[in-house]
């Protein structure tokens, strides 16, 4: 009886085991989130256009990580989100494409009439109104020019210069080998010059 | 316009493009930071569940082992309570044995021996 009872603590302990590392793991997990989410939100942002919907996509992506590969070294997480992000933006941007396509007459509502008092809080960077509205301005002449380039291009530049990936880190989040990464990153800096160029030397 | 100049141009470019993309991250108003704080802490819920999740199976598989082995303890012990084999059960071993039965037989025959062996020797009638 002594057996069973001493197999049923060692089952206890190894249980306790298993909630500490849970623990540790969700600890590691929200430092990294903390740390990506809002450079993700603002790249799928700009890919897709709409805060609201790239808020769900970052969510699902945390999501989506956090079930499937937060057992991953944590080296290769940086990778494997952005892979999950893309993945979520391209998707989007199909089931979009066909939406519009099917639902031309319909207008959604922007909501842009609706007070909100924390968007409307002072600028806590100590920003004045002239400046905050010269780089919204130049931020969406960049936002304007990053819509401009190609899917792949624009993935290839975000991530290199956004996110700081490596590029075996970006070939990583992007499904495709490294030298690829280099042609479309190339290829999108050369079209940005060409169409920013002017108004930013 | 020669090569270093582009590569400058190229440089100026991406990090005057890299400075508002981190302005625009560091301006993020606090509706949408708690909208993501809501959605990390959702994320983080899954690990949480699924880890719950597979801890309640471990504790069930726990105490359906427990059961068992009581089971197979008690049942053990029921075994040896089994009554102790009778003395009769002794006798029939022996009278079931191949000779007995051979004696069993011829018992006519061992029974004229025995009245014979009780008769007095013919040399002392008389």
């Amino acid at each position: 009886m002594n057996a069973y009872a001493a197999t049923f603590t060692v089952s206890c302990k190894a249980e306790d085991r298993r909630e500490v590392v849970t623990l540790q793991r969700e600890a590691r997990l929200n430092r990294f989130f903390v740390d990506v989410e809002k450079r993700a939100l603002r790249i799928a942002e700009i890919s897709i256009r709409d805060r609201d919907e790239a808020l769900d996509l970052v969510q699902d992506a945390m999501i989506k990580f956090a079930c499937n590969y937060a057992g991953r070294p944590d080296a290769e997480w940086t990778p494997l989100f952005y892979r999950i992000l893309q993945n979520r933006i391209r998707d989007w941007q199909r089931r979009q494409a066909v939406k519009n396509k099917v639902m031309v007459f319909f207008e959604r509502g922007t909501g842009e009439d609706d007070y909100d008092p924390i968007a409307a809080a002072p600028d806590t960077a100590g920003r004045s109104p002239d400046q905050e509205l010269q780089n919204e301005e130049v931020m969406e002449g960049l936002q304007g020019a990053l819509v401009a380039l190609s899917g792949r291009q624009r993935e290839a530049f975000m991530l290199r210069m956004f996110e700081g990936l490596n590029v075996a880190g970006t070939a990583v989040a992007m499904g495709c080998s490294e030298g690829s990464v280099k042609t479309h990153y190339s290829r999108a800096v050369h079209s940005l010059r060409e169409t920013l160029g002017e108004h930013w030397q | 316009m020669n090569e270093r100049d582009d590569v400058a141009i190229d440089d100026a470019l991406v990090n005057k493009a890299q400075q508002l993309f981190d302005e625009s991250v560091n301006g993020l108003d606090g509706a949408t930071r708690s909208r993501l704080n809501r959605g990390r802490q959702a994320a983080l819920s899954e690990v949480s569940g699924g880890a719950r999740r597979f801890n309640q199976w471990i504790r069930a598989g726990g105490v359906a082992a427990a059961a068992i082995a009581l089971m197979v303890v008690w049942s053990g012990n029921q075994e040896l309570d089994i009554p102790q084999v009778p003395e009769v059960a002794t006798d029939m071993e022996i009278l079931l044995d191949e000779d007995s039965l051979e004696m069993i037989e011829d018992l006519e025959f061992y029974s004229w021996i025995d009245l014979d062996g009780d008769l007095e020797p013919v040399s002392n009638v008389g």
